[in-house]
């Protein structure tokens, strides 16, 4: 499967930094899900669960109380003002 | 001789004891500077990753129309002012003090207990002030600047410099300025002048968050200097008292001798 880089960012430092293959959670218009090649946008998150699919195949989640999605041709950003893993 | 070493000895003790005081209190402000260093660099790290989705915001012909970013004159002015929690810390919350002076007519939203004490207001401390804190505090300030309580708002901080160097200043938050950068053909969901309404008080608390956590980080540094002078001029007493109260025993016992010579010798 492809990976892409994601970092989740927030003021008290870098929550997670590495590459996944896709990450669900809540977005402005709906629940959505980003893998490898997504076209660049970014969007507002609402606050809920998401969760990672990671590089080995696991399954990382964690609760957000919102934040911003970034899409971009390099990474992946999340930035959450606060987030907890599950 | 009697009354004049005592007294030597007494002022000798006092500023021992006072040399021990600048000494912990320089301790403990080495030990939280890695710390506070950290914190800084992570909140600065988060309200630039914020800064560069707003700047991209700025830049859609639909956000121009936005109340954040239209430019009215400035009536009135709101100041967070961010200064320390305790003194003893050279002239940093002095110096923050006096750039405020600057603004008579401003609102004031003060942080920091040093700043609440000056300026009436809710106190929150600047070494346990939290996200939560900023962001219930920004969806406020948001809200009064869209409808049009206030026309500006600033946040006055320490800037960091060095370890040796710290300086008060003033950063304007609101309204936004537009980015200078080239547009992009990013897409934003689910539309541009909505995001950035989402984005605003995100923006502005981790704005807000990263000035707490640097003009912290400034306080501990400007604590760690004064106190690392205070110390070496308390250092500098403590030896030329010792040097008077050698001066003034070696002549009392000097005195003695030639008493009990002279009295001998009659």
């Amino acid at each position: 499967m492809n990976t892409f880089p994601l970092k989740i960012s927030s003021p008290d430092g870098s929550f997670f930094d590495g590459n996944i293959i896709k990450i669900s959670l809540r977005g402005a218009e709906g629940d959505l899900a980003v893998m490898a090649g997504h076209v660049q946008f970014v969007t507002s998150v609402k606050p809920c669960d998401f969760h990672l699919e990671l590089e080995d195949g696991s399954v990382k989640r964690g609760h957000t109380d919102g934040g911003i999605l970034t899409v971009s041709e390099k990474a992946v950003i999340f930035l959450t003002g606060s987030m907890q893993w599950l | 001789m009697g009354a004049d070493t005592k007294q030597l000895r007494n002022r000798i003790k006092s500023v021992n004891s006072t040399l021990h005081l600048t000494k912990a209190m320089g301790l403990v402000a080495s030990s939280k500077i890695r710390r506070a260093g950290d914190a800084m660099n992570k909140g600065r790290e988060y309200a630039d990753s914020v800064c560069k989705v707003v700047d991209l915001l700025t830049l859609c012909p639909e956000c121009a129309k936005s109340p954040y970013m239209s430019k009215r004159e400035t009536k009135k002015t709101r100041l967070i002012v961010i200064a320390g929690d305790r003194g003893l810390a050279g002239g940093y919350n002095v110096n923050v003090f006096r750039l405020v002076k600057n603004y008579p007519e401003a609102e004031i939203i003060p942080i920091g207990k040093r700043a609440c004490e000056r300026f009436a207001g809710e106190c929150y401390y600047a070494e346990t002030f939290k996200y939560s804190d900023a962001i219930s505090m920004s969806r406020g300030l948001c809200e009064d600047f869209a409808s049009g309580k206030y026309d500006s708002l600033g946040i006055v901080y320490t800037r960091y410099v060095s370890m040796m160097t710290q300086e008060a200043q003033i950063m304007w938050i609101l309204p936004l300025e537009r980015s200078k950068a080239k547009p992009t053909g990013i897409l934003f969901e689910p539309d541009e002048a909505t995001m950035l309404n989402t984005v605003i008080p995100e923006y502005v608390a981790g704005m807000l968050m990263a000035a707490v956590r640097e003009s912290f980080a400034s306080e501990v540094a400007a604590r760690r200097c004064a106190m690392d002078s205070a110390g070496k001029n308390a250092q500098q007493m403590i030896d030329d008292l010792q040097l008077e109260y050698n001066r003034a025993r070696q002549g009392a016992i000097t005195q003695e001798i030639t008493e009990i010579v002279a009295g001998s010798g009659g």
